[in-house]
């Protein structure tokens, strides 16, 4: 297997986008109709502090994953209330068909005072095909626990067999790198059953996917997919600290393979997605979501400097 | 009919020397019985730091098992350390509910962390100890009971109770943040939780005590009590604005049960209020009910809920 890559095929900037943001469409998800691909994807405001406000926002693309039909003009999603996990923005969702509905999970964000933030998981459904999402509570289905102290986040959802598995991450630390600088998160892949897709069982604070850097690695957005059998799992890896510009040391993705669920072989080598010299993924790709459409695999992904310019598409060649 | 004869205040904690952390504060009352003491543990903290803001810890008290107001010992150090950077627990734990188990003892306790909206945010830890209740050592670095989707936040004041060989989790969990005169505070309810080990717990979901003052009255320190064939609670609330003052601040609540779900609340049998004057002349809050040779008593709070340390009450009567 190899992967084909089809560049880059959204930049927020050419856009008018809701909640008046301007840049960034960060960890694309797709939802699948008949006629087009609906793309979700993390966009960010501005608040009166100068701080970000992550907002969900979707565009509608052509079956060739080539032509934009439009852009989402109203908020998919209003942020969480005073106080609330998600009140300082949603970023990634994940969609998941069920039942003639779609269950959106987003991780919400929230400020803190002696580190930067914390993050949970929450539920949200659409009965509007996807237009707009509704929480079924002002607090997560997913959050911090006796072994998962912080930063549960990064929900991907998939039902097999009536169970409904989820692969999320969660912090196992949170760490000063020099005297004076700001504390940075680390955290790893974790996986959680339930028969709902409300109450779920984690496997609590039990990392599934070694780490290639060592215990600094920091893991994000897991996205699994099976193919003839067996499910691979794409996400994206990184230094703990330093990994914003350092050449070598952000975010490029990572590949595992399973049989059972249970057991995964990391395996980054086999079919690397590698970033092309002096175009927009040159430096960094990350926040991978793989995706079926017309009897083809896709992956969807963020290049350099965390999707602020958009998002790009490679195609499994099986 | 029942009610509550004061005894006066049982602890100081200024009159406590030596102990920086201790500085004042003792709320939020919790026994635990020796042979020969009353072990009372509670929730203190040190001066203010610059910007006026508070960490708590927990510790204990060992009062006379013959003499109540006679102070034995003070422990010398908190029995939980504070968390880790981003840790739930990282600027708290308070207050503590111990409970005994075979020769250990195990604690739930509330852990505080700051958020830049709100002032902070809640969640419930459980530790052990091995040492008779001295130090407590966490099970994990996270919360046992946390976040959900219809309990979003403030998830605090645990109170553990073991009827019928099931654990249960007596506890408040915030609705919504209001802003009182420019500052957000959180209007909380109690809340309940089962557990057949006492670290998978599985929630209610309900409110179990119907608000009477206002819609967003307050609610702490729901504890439960088993006597003559019902369980008793005792609790405190207050109005969610101007609840520093006398007139709208703490009082003392009091509801009955015979299956421990379904409460009948009825303020007028709590047989506790202020008083005319004193230490406990503007408020009484987060009530303790325990029983000792015979007799039962009740811990709680005064003014400014604890500042100055507790106090105690002896039952008149008959809980039924």
């Amino acid at each position: 297997m190899m992967w084909i890559k089809h560049g880059k095929i959204f930049d927020p900037i050419e856009y008018a986008l809701p909640n008046g943001c301007m840049e960034f469409a960060q960890s694309p998800q797709a939802l699948v109709f008949d006629s087009f691909v609906r793309i979700y994807f993390s966009t960010r405001a501005v608040d009166t502090n100068g701080k970000y406000l992550s907002h969900i926002a979707y565009v509608d693309m052509d079956l060739n994953l080539h032509d934009i039909i439009q852009v989402s003009n109203e908020a998919v999603i209003p942020l969480g209330g005073l106080g609330s996990f998600d009140e300082h923005g949603i970023f990634p969702i994940n969609v998941v068909r069920y039942r003639g509905t779609i269950y959106g999970y987003t991780c919400g964000w929230n400020r803190r005072v002696s580190v930067s933030v914390d993050t949970a998981i929450g539920l949200t459904i659409s009965r509007d095909e996807g237009l707009t999402f509704q929480r079924i509570g002002d607090g997560p289905v997913l959050s911090c626990s006796l072994h998962e102290p912080y930063l549960v986040g990064d929900a991907f959802v998939k039902v097999i067999d009536d169970e409904f598995h989820m692969w999320y991450i969660f912090g196992t630390a949170w760490k000063r790198y020099a005297p004076d600088a700001a504390p940075e998160r680390t955290y790893k892949i974790g996986h959680a059953t339930s028969a709902n897709g409300v109450d779920w069982k984690k496997e609590e604070g039990c990392q599934i996917i070694p780490d290639r850097l060592g215990p600094d690695e920091s893991q994000a957005l897991p996205t699994v997919i099976g193919i003839d059998g067996r499910y691979y799992m794409f996400f994206c890896y990184r230094e703990s600290y330093d990994f914003r510009q350092a050449i070598g040391r952000g975010y490029r993705i990572g590949h595992a393979w399973s049989d059972d669920l249970v057991n995964w072989t990391r395996d980054d080598e086999i079919f690397p997605l590698e970033g092309t010299p002096g175009s927009w993924d040159s430096d960094m790709q990350c926040y991978p979501h793989v995706f079926e459409c017309n009897g083809k695999v896709y992956l969807l992904y963020n290049g350099n400097d965390f999707g602020r310019n958009g998002f790009g598409l490679a195609e499994l060649l099986i | 009919m029942f009610c509550w004869e004061k005894l006066g205040k049982s602890f100081t904690p200024q009159e406590v020397s030596g102990r920086p952390w201790l500085n004042e504060f003792a709320q939020a009352p919790s026994t635990l019985l020796f042979d020969d003491f009353v072990r009372v543990y509670f929730s203190c903290r040190p001066p203010a730091d610059s910007n006026g803001q508070y960490v708590s810890y927990s510790a204990y008290v060992d009062l006379d098992r013959h003499d109540l107001f006679k102070v034995r010992r003070v422990a010398h150090q908190p029995i939980l350390t504070l968390g880790a950077l981003g840790e739930f627990d990282e600027f708290g734990t308070y207050p503590v509910s111990v409970i005994r188990e075979g020769d250990r003892v195990r604690a739930y306790y509330a852990g505080w962390t700051r958020c830049a909206s709100v002032p902070f945010n809640v969640a419930i830890g459980v530790a052990i100890s091995t040492d008779g209740g001295n130090i407590f050592k966490k099970l994990g670095n996270g919360p046992v009971l946390g976040y959900t989707p219809d309990e979003p936040f403030v998830i605090s004041g645990p109170k553990v109770r073991r009827f019928n060989g099931e654990w249960q989790l007596f506890y408040i969990a915030g609705r919504k943040w209001k802003f009182v005169d420019g500052r957000p505070e959180p209007v909380y309810k109690i809340r309940m939780a089962t557990s057949e080990d006492g670290i998978r717990w599985k929630k209610l979901n309900r409110d179990l005590i119907p608000s009477r003052i206002e819609e967003d009255e307050a609610q702490a320190s729901p504890d439960v009590f088993y006597a003559n064939g019902k369980y008793h609670m005792f609790f405190c609330y207050r109005f969610s604005t101007g609840f520093r003052s006398k007139k709208k601040g703490y009082r003392i609540g009091y509801a009955s049960s015979t299956d421990l779900v379904n409460w009948e609340r009825d303020d007028t049998r709590a047989g506790i209020d202020v008083s005319s004057q004193g230490w406990d002349s503007e408020m009484v809050s987060y009530p303790h009910i325990f029983e000792l040779d015979g007799k039962t008593y009740m811990l709680y709070l005064g003014n400014q809920v604890g500042r100055h340390g507790f106090g105690l009450a002896m039952l008149s009567g008959r809980l039924e």
